[in-house]
């Protein structure tokens, strides 16, 4: 079922009216959700812009699934690179003594190591996998998208009620 | 044809109003159940051990919040409570909840009990990067210390260690074996002196020279000169035989006089068994720390414990202080406090007034009410130290915790007086003091890494208990016999030095009595392993010295025949050919 759904998010964002920039927005926005702890009060913003931004949420879907098992891979970097911030470079601690101290701000549990390694890790990603995946999109299309659009295992993909789900928020012209 | 693309999903915005509504619905309405959720795991990670809540209710629009049923368990013993609360009811400071930040202007529990019973264990598993794990093992640690371990099992056999007699260590064995030696030397020297000095052949000569004198003239002058030469010799002879004689009487003697010896080589050796019989530690001093220095160790390490605790949750300072962060499905990491001069802390409890419930008497449990001010996890910016006191009639307890400079100063005590007292369970033995009513004092302070405290039982009327089931042995005999005739038990231990050198001295009104016990039992055993011993060291000995004396004996005896046998001899020679002189010389002497 993870499989198949994963296989529809990729069909759908791969195959969806938005344009490739579009999709790629969505990927590295949603890499944003999968890369970082999911509770936590910056994901609020990041899943407030997938829906309010013309960008392809299959796409963000895409990007958030294939983020989890990454950001759970590379949580012990996460945790090394915050505690390099937050505990091992002095210079910042004025910058985070203000932060913490600031309303609302604290509670986006930016003072742990993982969240602020993740976090940063996922914004220095965000650009990489943005151009990236707008080059991959662009030239999956260019070559095997139309093929690949009318094979039998595309259209039982697609045949799924959740694509039904999809085209409710699919990207706009 | 370019076509536009619009930056912005207008339509998007009626679900995510939606979504951002049921985010807010849902947190209204599991806002208690998270709030519980929270306290039960917040409260689990400090203790390092279970914390369970009944009920939380927060309410948004007052600022209150009402624990009901709040149960922390005993980080020490997975079958009790370290507390339990009946309610807790707080004003919070709803500002500080948009920086993440508790503060509580006042707090009213009630119900509190303490130390009392659970039917499931309360320990967590240990994740061993907690801090309160860390902590934890620490304290086990610090107890684990020489300084601190009583030696169980040398009071608790009571029995006498004999090490086994080697007889070559025995200086009564090497001393006969010396002397032997000896003695074969003085009969090989006293032999070949006799054999050389040859007596009898002298002696055998002077009688044939008497028997050629029977036939000769008074006129064969040559012969009377070899006649008197010969006198001459037999004297001689008889002279060195005197001179042996004194030198093997002289030998003789230096024989005895090693045989004599012995005795007092068996005498060292006495001593040196003696030297075998180790004795178990009978010092009255030491009695009260081998039967209750557990118990005080225990008491000691569980204040030291939460002393530590409330370090690490409460640093000195404004640094930057980690703590372990959210227990999640992701890796947990590590959360930092930043605090900040002039603002609040993290977490601040101003002020609460506690009611709790302790069993004083026979007609039921009574309240008591108690007050803890300035409970934070930032004491410097807070400014003044962590405060609690308990005052009524027979219950009375202070605390402090001043981590407000750099050096922290931790300081707690409390007395209770005419309560039921825990039983307290010997080490090692099948007994167990049952105080009763009475009287128990603790207190700790740690300054830096200074150490003092003291805890005191007095018990009037205490009662003593043995199981059954387990045999004991004589150690469990010995004090079942001495103590379960006393009555009254006055107990106090004195820990004291610092953390990484601590000094504890235990001393109770057993002391005197089971040492003195002990030293009659164990006096009646050392004098039957000693005689033991003391046989043993005889035979060894005996084996040596009986034939040594019948060795020496015989060779006197010898020497001193051959001697006289030489001597009578010569004497019976000497007379002959004197006798033969006189009859040709009529007696004359001549030139």
């Amino acid at each position: 079922m993870l499989i198949l759904k994963l296989l529809q998010s990729l069909a759908k964002a791969l195959h969806s009216e938005g344009t490739p920039g579009q999709v790629a927005l969505g990927l590295a926005l949603g890499s944003i959700l999968g890369l970082t702890p999911l509770l936590s009060l910056h994901n609020l913003l990041v899943a407030a812009l997938i829906l309010l931004l013309n960008v392809s949420v299959p796409g963000a879907t895409l990007g958030w699934a294939l983020a989890i098992p990454l950001g759970f891979a590379l949580d012990p970097m996460f945790d090394a690179l915050g505690r390099q911030l937050l505990l091992g470079t002095p210079a910042l601690t004025p910058l985070w003594t203000a932060l913490a101290n600031l309303p609302v701000v604290p509670l986006s549990n930016f003072n742990n190591t993982v969240v602020l390694g993740s976090v940063v890790s996922a914004l220095l990603l965000f650009a990489p996998i943005f151009y990236g995946s707008r080059w991959a999109v662009r030239r999956y299309r260019e070559t095997y998208g139309e093929r690949v659009r009318g094979s039998a295992l595309y259209r039982a993909v697609t045949a799924s009620r959740l694509y039904g789900i999809y085209r409710l928020f699919r990207p706009g012209t | 044809m370019s076509v536009k693309i619009a930056i912005v999903r207008w339509r998007a915005l009626v679900p995510l109003v939606l979504l951002l509504a049921v985010l807010v619905g849902g947190w209204m309405l599991l806002a208690d159940r998270l709030g519980r959720l929270a306290l039960e795991r917040g409260g689990t990670a400090l203790l390092g051990a279970k914390v369970e809540v009944r009920s939380f209710h927060f309410s948004l629009g007052q600022g209150d919040v009402t624990v009901r049923g709040l149960v922390a368990a005993s980080p020490f013993d997975s079958l009790k409570n370290l507390v339990e609360a009946d309610e807790l009811a707080a004003d919070l400071d709803l500002l500080p909840l948009l920086e993440k930040k508790v503060a509580i202007d006042r707090l009213a529990a009630n119900g509190l009990r303490f130390g009392t019973a659970r039917t499931t264990s309360g320990f967590v598993p240990s994740s061993g990067t907690s801090a309160s794990a860390q902590i934890m093992a620490n304290v086990k640690s610090w107890a684990a210390q020489p300084a601190l371990q009583v030696p169980i099992l040398q009071l608790a056999t009571g029995k006498l260690s004999v090490d086994s007699l080697d007889p070559r260590k025995l200086q009564t064995v090497q001393a006969a074996e010396s002397l032997a030696a000896r003695a074969d030397s003085s009969r090989r020297a006293w032999t070949a002196a006799l054999d050389s000095l040859n007596a009898k052949a002298t002696a055998d000569s002077a009688v044939a020279f008497a028997q050629r004198l029977r036939g000769a003239k008074p006129t064969d002058l040559a012969l009377l000169r070899d006649a008197r030469r010969m006198v001459d010799r037999v004297k001689q002879t008889r002279d060195r035989l005197t001179a042996l004689d004194r030198g093997l009487k002289a030998g003789a003697g230096t024989l005895d006089q090693g045989l004599a010896s012995l005795q007092a080589a068996r005498r060292r050796d006495y001593d040196f068994a003696r030297s075998l019989v180790r004795l178990p530690p009978i010092d009255a001093t030491a009695i009260a720390w081998v039967l209750f220095g557990p118990e005080a160790v225990q008491k000691f390490q569980r204040a030291l414990y939460y002393t530590q605790l409330g370090r690490a949750y409460m640093p000195p300072g404004l640094l930057p202080h980690p703590h372990d962060g959210p227990e999640r499905s992701r890796r947990a990491g590590t959360t930092v406090e930043f605090p900040r001069a002039s603002r609040p802390p993290g977490f601040l409890l101003r002020d609460a007034e506690l009611s709790f419930l302790l069993s004083a008497d026979s007609s039921g449990p009574r309240r008591y009410s108690g007050r803890l001010q300035g409970l934070t996890s930032a004491p410097a910016l807070y400014g003044r130290p962590t405060t609690f006191a308990v005052r009524a009639p027979t219950v009375s307890a202070d605390g402090m915790f001043d981590h407000v400079h750099a050096i922290s100063r931790d300081a707690l005590g409390g007395t209770v007086r005419g309560v039921m007292l825990p039983a307290i369970a010997l080490p090692g033995l099948p007994l167990r003091v049952v105080p009763g009513r009475g009287d128990v004092s603790l207190g700790f302070a740690l300054y830096g890494d200074s150490l003092r405290g003291r805890w005191t039982v007095r018990a009037p009327a205490a009662t003593w208990q043995r199981d059954s089931n387990v045999a004991g042995g004589m150690a469990a005999d010995l004090l079942w016999r001495v103590v379960s005739g006393i009555e009254n038990l006055d107990l106090t231990a004195d820990l004291g030095g610092t953390l990484s050198h601590p000094e504890l001295h235990v001393r109770s009104n057993l002391d005197q009595a089971v040492s003195d016990r002990l030293r009659s039992m164990i006096g009646a055993e050392v004098d039957a392993a000693e005689s033991r011993l003391r046989v043993e060291v005889d035979r060894f000995a005996d084996e040596k010295i009986v034939p040594l004396k019948t060795q020496v004996a015989g060779l006197v005896a010898e020497a001193n025949g051959r001697v006289q046998q030489g001597r009578q001899a010569l004497d019976a020679a000497q007379q002959q050919i004197e006798q033969q002189l006189r009859r040709l010389t009529g007696g004359i002497r001549l030139p």
